[in-house]
């Protein structure tokens, strides 16, 4: 049975596949059945990604891989095929939970929508993209599934595509992706370049052999660690594709944009499994990075400038889920940071448990949006906690969990993360942990600001329907609980990192409340739980007590304020950089080369000459075209009778 | 019956070649309505493509590297043969053709209104000239076929063109001269320089290698500017604009879709089959040329007004992919560069296509003029996307085979390692890097392309519009359901050429190195 389970384990892609055809083609007039088929087929793959998690738990020893080929071009050649492992199995029960939840909520969200059944199509699609992505057997596969997501995620940013917002920001996402797409097929093209030799008769590029094969290379001196051509810069290449895809400074602009898209994917694809996607490839590359010391480096300082860059950003802006994205941007900092500093099962552990959580807080602010008739602006809310219980209830289990609240999920995640940068990095610890003090401040800004004091906004904001709901409530029960399974308080210590390991040597062997409070009372951990208490506290005063610290920042601080306001005024300068030089020298280069170089003295110049010679000719338009013709053919019947003669 | 099988198995690339020489004449006696020519052409074209099928499944064994299928007559003299024969390399592009002419011909039905006898008539000159490109194995013959292609495409554009057809016609005859100029003194200089007293390709192959080194080269040269005119290829690439932009919608899929691939096949088949060691030696320079025109042509895309001008330049930008796979000199890029053939053939068809219909409809190609056509045509939005999908090379579609065979090829090429260069990568290398920002380039024009013309506020000028009429849908999903079959299945085609291309490489290689 286990056996079997884990078999055909690649339906789980496949149905969700299968789905979005049979939506596309022959269901898009029915919404029900769209939707029926859509869910159905997500609720399928949960289940079935459960009894594959619990089979790979209680045998961790039985990974499952295939490889067909793809394509072949001499020694050239590429596999797709399937891997289920401990890190697939995990994954595949978060993108199947989160997809299941999201795709019930979708149902009470886009109801008025007309595209329902395209909604539901492309829904599916993702989950089959996604799916695909987990279960790659080696780097060339999660290229493909790596850009069918992004395109997914193109599509649904654009859905609502007579906006003009959308429009931009479904443009803008694919081609910031894109450029760390560029950065990942040449790093993959230098990697098998590097190490062709030791992939014959091997599945290309694999992640079960990337260790030999990277082993291999520098031990036989192919292969430098440091230099232009190295394990290194590879690994820096491979890098920009989760840059891009993980939305990492300064490639995170494309992110915040993203939120034009439909609330549901704001929680699928931009908070819970896409943006994950990034983090879960560094994973996988794990070999690659730990053979290049530089790189790791690299790795965890630009997830450490991520986590506080965006943190300082999320502080002041009035979009509810712009502050959501500000903050998603900020937590995946925390994960690459974490897998930067060798600390891979704390990184994938957050990653876990930020999927619940972040999906649950976005669903909250779809409910709210709902509910104040697409109102996003948090100064037109206020005072929602009387209208919307569940919904408020649900948020502030997320705020908690997000910001730290001791014993709920994102508390052990974070916490993790810290200690390991505690060990390895004191700077990076004190980057984490500001992070955790600005996070506490923003998500309770964002609490208050919506559920509390009194509505000023001017719709008749009303709880949502229980298609949405329920969601939330699925939701806020692993949000809370889901971080357990990483902590020292049940029998047996730390589980996840048992389960997903790389080599790490901290594996907890204690466990019981005492180990717990031990821990807590260390440096490193309570640091964080003052964070979370002063940010928390901060936000209380300002936005519950109403301390003027607000008008004092943006009269005294402008500079500072404006700068957290307006982005960094990154946009600007990417849009000041494209307009003012990129297009400017594309299009004077264009003009010169083609226009005045090549059409106008090559082609037109020797045109004249031609119609010169032509003389009688010039004045006959298509006179001159038969000419032509009859010069052509004139000569080729003079050298064939001239060759015949002299052969003859 | 055997018999008849038999005759038509040893006759099957002249009867190929024959079917389009009977329907020009059979349609020339057609009465001069276009529903009756479109259907009597259609099913000449159909007859093409059975034919052509039965070629692959019957006897036609992929893996024999040699000449399949061949037929050789006498024709002027004992020198000038009418020989034809295939490998893996034409019968690819042969099948391309025959998939794209029945295509092209159902998306005929508009043009055609005006004078539709001379118009089919025409279409199937050009397609004896095409197959006949592919097919011969004379070089005389190859010479005169590709020639022959001038006057039907002449007139196509010249008749049934835009309001500055005569201009890009012109161009289009003067740039085809040239290259024909170039290709008859390349002809004659082979011929008379090899001594072989004959046309045949695979003597005159045997021969070309060891002419005196000036010889080869400026047959190389001479043979060279011809395709890469018609590839195109800067800085020859001018007249395909303009010539893209006047020509009616089903002449510019057929100009895109399998004109262009003349140029990249004679490449494989001349510049690489017959002067191996001036390909290696003059590599370098053929890479720095793919280059320039990958990432160049992707430029000219972001800064166009016209959207038939985009399509029309993001096909030099994907052709130079072409030109990078058969410098790299190895297995994968030259696989690769054939893919890339084969995928761009469909996928810019495709796009034409799309773009056909819009123009169809509105009579403006300036990109501005549109916005928010989804609302008005939501079926060309999904087609137009799934297309530049395609074109921006997305996994899963055909467009991405290519691209990333020709981008591993050119970046493993052992015949660039000899330019080292102060950055530890060599100049291959370096070029292959920077062919790469087209990934971001062609992302970017496709993308924005979308966007201008089918997002945003919609034009309530447009609001009359019909979206896809049926013959427009088949059209499209017919190309788009094989770019997603070759994308997702690839080895289904690569299979059918792989062996013929690998066996180019290793003969070329052996011949560089002089074993």
């Amino acid at each position: 049975m286990t056996d079997q389970i884990l078999k055909y384990s690649w339906l789980i892609a496949a149905v969700p596949l299968v789905s979005a055809l049979l939506i596309i083609f022959f269901f898009h007039c029915s919404r029900k059945i769209s939707a029926f088929l859509s869910i159905g087929a997500v609720a399928y793959g949960l289940t079935h990604s459960l009894f594959v998690l619990y089979a790979i738990y209680t045998n961790p020893e039985k990974t499952i891989e295939l490889n067909f080929p793809w394509i072949s071009a001499g020694d050239f050649k590429l596999f797709v095929g399937y891997l289920v492992d401990p890190l697939c199995a995990m994954m595949l029960v978060v993108v199947c939970a989160v997809s299941f939840f999201v795709q019930v909520y979708t149902h009470g969200y886009m109801k008025d929508d007309p595209n329902y059944s395209k909604f539901y199509a492309y829904l599916s699609l993702f989950t089959f993209s996604m799916l695909g992505l987990v279960f790659s057997t080696n780097l060339f596969q999660s290229y493909i599934f790596w850009e069918l997501v992004g395109v997914c995620s193109y599509l649904l940013i654009g859905f609502w595509w007579y906006k003009p917002a959308a429009a931009n920001a479904c443009t803008k996402a694919f081609v910031v992706n894109r450029i760390g797409d560029m950065g990942l097929l040449i790093g993959l093209i230098m990697l098998y370049f590097s190490t062709q030799n030791f992939w014959t008769n091997k599945t290309t590029l694999a992640f079960s052999e990337l260790k030999g094969a990277i082993d291999f290379a520098v031990h036989s001196d192919i292969l430098p660690v440091v230099g232009v051509i190295s394990v290194t810069t590879i690994a820096l290449f491979v890098l920009m594709g989760p840059m891009a895809k993980s939305a990492q400074f300064p490639l995170h602009v494309w992110l915040p944009d993203a939120m034009e898209g439909p609330t549901p994917i704001s929680a699928l694809i931009h908070a819970a499994t896409m943006v994950a996607a990034g983090v879960y490839l560094i994973a996988r590359s794990y070999p690659l990075y730990i053979a290049a010391p530089v790189a790791m480096n690299v790795v965890s300082w630009i997830g450490g400038i991520t986590a506080i860059f965006s943190a300082t950003i999320a502080l002041s802006q009035y979009d509810i889920k712009r502050t959501l994205a500000y903050s998603t941007c900020s937590q995946l900092g925390y994960m690459v940071m974490a897998l930067g500093l060798g600390a891979y099962s704390a990184g994938l552990f957050h990653l876990v448990t930020h999927a619940f959580f972040k999906a649950m807080l976005f669903l909250c602010s779809g409910s709210v949006i709902i509910a104040c008739h697409h109102e996003q602006d948090m100064r037109q809310m206020g005072g929602l906690r009387k209208y919307m219980p569940v919904t408020s209830t649900t948020c502030l289990i997320g705020v908690l969990a997000i910001s730290g609240f001791p014993l709920m999920s994102g508390f052990w995640s974070k916490d993790m993360i810290l200690a390991s940068a505690w060990e390895q990095n004191k700077l990076l610890f004190a980057a984490g942990a500001i992070t955790a003090l600005l996070t506490a401040f923003y998500m309770f800004r964002l609490y208050f600001m919506t559920f509390s004091g009194s509505y000023k906004g001017h719709a008749h904001p009303h709880e949502t329907t229980p298609s949405v709901t329920i969601p939330l409530i699925s939701l806020a029960i692993p949000s809370v609980f889901i971080g357990l399974i990483g902590s020292p308080l049940l029998k047996g210590g730390d589980k996840f990192s048992s389960f997903i390991f790389y080599g790490e040597h901290h594996l907890y062997h204690e466990w019981g409340f005492g180990v717990f409070l031990k821990e807590l009372m260390t440096t490193q951990g309570l640091i964080p739980l003052a964070a979370f208490v002063i940010g928390t506290f901060i936000a209380w005063l300002v936005y519950i007590r109403r301390l003027p610290v607000n008008t004092f920042i943006q009269n005294k601080l402008k500079p500072i304020y404006n700068l957290s306001f307006n982005k960094w005024y990154i946009d600007e300068i990417y849009f000041w950089i494209l307009h003012k030089i990129i297009f400017p020298v594309y299009r004077a280069g264009w003009n010169v080369i083609d226009k005045v170089i090549v059409d106008g003295i090559f082609v037109n110049g020797s045109a004249f000459v031609v119609s010169l010679i032509g003389g009688g000719l010039r004045y006959i338009e298509t006179g001159r075209g038969q000419m032509y013709v009859l010069v052509i053919f004139g000569s080729v019947l003079f050298a064939l009778l001239f060759l015949l003669t002299r052969l003859k | 019956m055997d018999k008849l099988t038999e005759f038509f198995l040893q006759h099957a690339l002249s009867t190929i070649l024959f079917v389009p020489v009977i329907a020009a004449v059979v349609i020339t006696f057609l009465p001069n309505k276009e529903s009756i020519c479109r259907i009597f052409s259609l099913i000449f074209s159909l007859d093409i493509l059975l034919n052509v099928l039965v070629v692959i499944f019957s006897k036609f064994d992929p893996n024999l590297t040699a000449i399949q299928y061949v037929e050789n007559y006498q024709w002027f003299g004992d020198m000038i043969r009418f020989k034809l024969a295939t490998d893996g390399l034409s019968i690819s592009m042969v099948l391309l053709m025959a998939i794209l002419l029945p295509v092209t011909i159902i998306a005929s039905e508009p043009i055609a209104k005006d004078r539709p006898k001379l118009y089919y008539s025409m279409l199937m000159l050009l397609s004896i000239s095409v197959l006949g490109v592919f097919l011969a194995q004379d070089l005389f013959l190859f010479f005169l076929l590709w020639e022959l292609e001038l006057i039907p495409m002449y007139f196509l554009i010249a008749i049934w063109g835009g309001p500055n057809r005569n201009y890009a016609a012109m161009k289009f005859l003067i740039y085809t001269f040239i290259a024909g100029v170039c290709m008859f003194a390349a002809v004659l200089l082979l011929f008379f320089a090899s001594g072989a007293n004959t046309f045949d390709m695979e003597v005159l192959s045997q021969y070309g290698k060891s002419l005196p080194h000036i010889f080869q080269l400026a047959c190389f040269l001479l043979f060279f500017i011809c395709f890469i005119i018609k590839l195109p290829s800067f800085p020859f690439h001018t007249w395909l604009p303009d010539a893209h932009v006047e020509a009616p919608t089903p002449v510019s899929m057929l100009l895109a879709g399998i004109l262009l691939k003349m140029g990249g096949y004679g490449i494989y088949r001349i510049c690489a089959g017959f002067f191996p060691e001036i390909l290696a030696e003059l590599g370098l320079w053929i890479v720095l040329l793919a280059a320039v025109n990958i990432v160049g042509a992707a430029i000219a895309c972001l800064v166009q007004d016209d959207m038939k001008r985009i399509i029309a330049y993001s096909s030099v930008s994907h052709m130079g992919f072409v030109l990078l796979g058969v410098a790299s000199l190895t297995p994968a890029g030259f696989s690769g560069g054939i893919f890339q053939m084969f995928s761009h053939g469909l996928i810019s068809a495709a796009l034409f296509m799309l773009v056909g219909t819009l123009y169809e409809r509105t009579h403006t190609r300036q990109i501005s003029d549109y916005g928010g056509m989804t609302k008005y045509m939501p079926k060309c939005f999904y087609f137009f996307t799934l297309a530049c999908m395609a074109n921006l090379a997305l996994p899963a579609l055909s467009g991405f085979v290519g691209e990333s065979l020709v981008f591993y090829g050119a970046f493993t090429s052992k015949y660039f390692a000899s330019f080292p260069t102060a950055l530890h990568f060599n100049f291959g290398q370096i070029c292959v890097l920077f062919s790469a920002t087209s990934v971001i380039l062609t992302a970017g024009y496709m993308l924005w392309l979308v966007q201008r013309i089918f997002m945003g506020p919609e034009n309530i000028k447009w609001s009359k519009l019909a979206d896809l009429r049926t013959s427009e849908i088949v059209v499209l999903a017919l190309l788009l359901a094989l770019v997603v079959i070759w994308g997702v299945y690839p080895v289904s085609l690569s299979n059918l050429y792989e062996p013929s291309s690998s066996a180019l490489v290793s003969y070329v290689s052996k011949v560089v190195s002089g074993l």
